[in-house]
């Protein structure tokens, strides 16, 4: 394995339960984190983001496949994995019962690092954190935001060269959102390498270098953001039509424009084309010889959203769609905060 | 942005940390006992209010008593039972660690493995001895009298040891639950018919002997003997051979630690498969 990778993961599969209600959580993941990138793994609820952290941070043995992370494998050596890791996963994990202050140093003390930076840093990291006031609260008191910023100030404890975020910015308000996300930009601009679950698409386009795509415990796609978006054609066109009836009928008037075929997403019609502006017009042309009136009609650099609802047929951020795609079967045996 | 900035990689002491991991997990633990003492209350309100019972309601019917106080006779079997009820503490609090996600951080840091554990248990003996010395206390105030006072001290600490192996048993029912309601529910059923079919409320002679053979000889039963033994110090050979049908301190004693022995070895040994297991 290169030693420049600080995450490697090769054909990891991860089932959970037995007999009728299995659930095959990872059906081959593969992936790398070269270091001092980040990478984002994106993917609605159930794709199996979670259980791809777990097994990198030692905290869940893969059925079958490997893992290595800074060239040591996560099975075989779990103590060396773990002192070069920091977690922060999917649900705060600090101890209501301490404070801010006592949780971190609990976690600095158990990193075994000396008495006066286990001090030092638990100070700077409640300073970093906004949490200098509230650092000597117990941790029950704190509102959801501050608990992600402790939880995620205690996987910061040991400078660890490697990061886990398990969907960070989950339940936070649109600022505290953006405040964290400059956070992680100064670790990274700093040299951690950073593997980051999430199911926001801007926030994987804003901070990843790379994307990996995850679905139903697959990877379905992997690139940089523009690689994605390429994919697709470099514009899309929407067409809004007055009711569901006429947008099915566009998609077959529409057919044999653009690259794909259209997809229909409510009254839009969506459809990608490398020039938009032609395609525009034979939209227009199209529709119009069909008999069917437009409601409104945009072209557009595509999103991640496109990207994604391309690749698997729904929205990312959508869980509704996701739960229907994914067959209620599928997801039973519950889940367990992991 | 001092903190976020990389600088240099902070040095970890090396060394083995398997005590001082183990003293860390105590000390957060003893904090958290600390922020609610209503548990701990709440765990003292059942042995006091069973002492008060039994000495004042019951305390006047009970015979066989062979001359003996029956105060005396009965702190020792709360004792034994306090020290179950508390160990039960072991398994809630590990249960609601992993329930709530707590138990992830631990195991994603490089902190000795034993130390969730023996960090635990740790925290609990500390707290199973302010419990027992309290009780001791609540007893003396209402006529217990320990006739030998070395005694007393040797029974506190078998009895430390075997709430110890108490709480093995409680660690591997709380990481095989891993829900606190659900270690209640395992908990009575158990202490219960362990507690009452055994020498610590009443002398065994006038149960049934089927019940009698069980509650003669069954752990909890050899426990409450070996401190009662160690705390009344020299008895007539009538009143041991009544009491425990004739066995020595000595002898008593060395049963109880080969069973406590026995079940720290055999549950120490599953509680750290399954707490190495949990994420498999
Ligand atoms: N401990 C478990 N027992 C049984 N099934 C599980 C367990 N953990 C996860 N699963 C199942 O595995 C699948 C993947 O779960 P996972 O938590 O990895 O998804 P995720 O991508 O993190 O989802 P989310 O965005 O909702 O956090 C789901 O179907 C889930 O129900
Ligand atoms: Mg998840």
């Amino acid at each position: 394995m290169s030693a420049a990778l600080a995450v490697e993961a090769d054909g990891l599969v991860k089932t959970f339960g037995k007999g009728d209600g299995q659930v095959r959580a990872l059906d081959g993941v593969s992936l790398q984190v070269p270091m001092g990138t980040v990478l984002g793994l994106l993917g609605p609820n159930g794709a199996g983001k979670t259980t791809a952290v777990n097994i990198l941070t030692t905290l869940l043995k893969p059925d079958a496949g490997r893992a290595e992370v800074v060239g040591v494998d996560v099975v075989k050596h779990p103590a060396r994995v773990r002192n070069q890791i920091g977690l922060a996963g999917q649900f705060a994990a600090i101890d209501e019962n301490l404070t801010g202050e006592e949780n971190l140093a609990l976690v600095g003390r158990l990193n075994h690092l000396a008495r006066s930076d286990v001090r030092a840093r638990t100070r700077s990291l409640l300073s970093d954190f906004g949490l200098s006031d509230a650092g000597g609260r117990l941790a029950k008191t704190y509102s959801g935001g501050m608990r992600r910023r402790l939880d995620l100030a205690a996987a910061l404890v040991a400078r660890p060269p490697v990061l886990f975020l398990d969907e960070p910015t989950t339940g936070l308000d649109p600022r505290s959102r953006v405040d964290l996300w400059k956070v992680i930009e100064d670790l990274v601009a700093d040299g951690t390498s950073l593997l980051l679950t999430t199911q926001y698409l801007e926030e994987a386009d804003r901070l990843a270098d790379r994307i990996s795509v995850v679905d139903h415990g697959r990877v379905i796609a992997e690139g940089t953001s523009a690689e994605l978006k390429s994919k697709l054609g470099s514009t899309v066109v929407e067409a809004r039509m007055a009711d569901e009836d006429a947008a099915e009928q566009a998609i077959g008037a529409l057919k044999s424009i653009g690259d794909h075929d259209p997809a229909r997403d409510g009254v839009v019609v969506r459809l990608t084309a490398s020039d938009g502006p032609a395609a525009l017009s034979e939209v227009v042309r199209a529709l119009d010889a069909s008999g069917l009136v437009l409601a409104g009609l945009q072209v557009r650099e595509p999103s991640l959203d496109d990207v994604f609802l391309s690749l698997t047929g729904h929205r990312a951020e959508d869980g509704q769609d996701e739960e229907i795609a994914a067959g209620a079967d599928e997801r039973r045996g519950g889940r367990r905060s992991g | 942005m001092t903190a976020l900035s990389a600088g240099d990689r902070l040095a970890r002491r090396g060394g083995t940390h398997v005590v001082g991991d183990a003293l860390a997990m105590a000390r957060r633990n003893v904090l958290r006992l600390l922020r609610a003492p209503d548990q701990v209350m709440f765990t003292l309100i059942s042995p006091i209010m069973f002492t008060l019972l039994f000495r004042y309601v019951f305390g006047g019917a009970i015979g066989g008593l062979h001359g003996l106080d029956y105060v005396t006779y009965l702190i020792p079997g709360i004792a034994v039972q306090t020290a179950i009820f508390s160990a039960g503490t072991t398994g809630f609090a590990l249960a609601d660690d992993i329930k709530k996600g707590f138990i992830n951080r631990l195991r994603s840091l490089p902190m000795a493995r034993s130390a969730v554990l023996t960090g635990r248990v740790t925290a609990d003996s500390l707290n199973n001895l302010i419990q027992i010395v309290i009780l001791v206390l609540v007893g003396v105030a209402v006529g217990f009298r320990p006739q030998s006072i070395p005694g007393l001290i040797l029974g506190i600490l078998l009895l430390l040891l075997f709430a110890l192996s108490a709480s093995f048993v409680f660690a591997l029912v709380g990481m095989s639950v891993s829900s606190v309601e659900a270690v209640n529910a395992a908990t009575f059923p158990v202490v219960f018919p362990l507690t009452f079919a055994s020498s610590a409320f009443v002398p065994t002679q006038t149960m049934p002997s089927w019940l009698r053979g069980f509650a003669d000889h069954q752990p909890v039963s050899v426990i409450i003997n070996a401190v009662r033994s160690l705390v009344l110090g020299d008895i007539s050979p009538s009143v041991r051979e009544a009491l425990f049908a004739g066995q020595s301190t000595v002898s008593l004693v060395l049963q109880s630690v080969a069973w406590t022995a026995g079940l720290i070895l055999v549950f120490g040994a599953l509680s750290v498969r399954k707490y190495r297991r949990l994420g498999s």
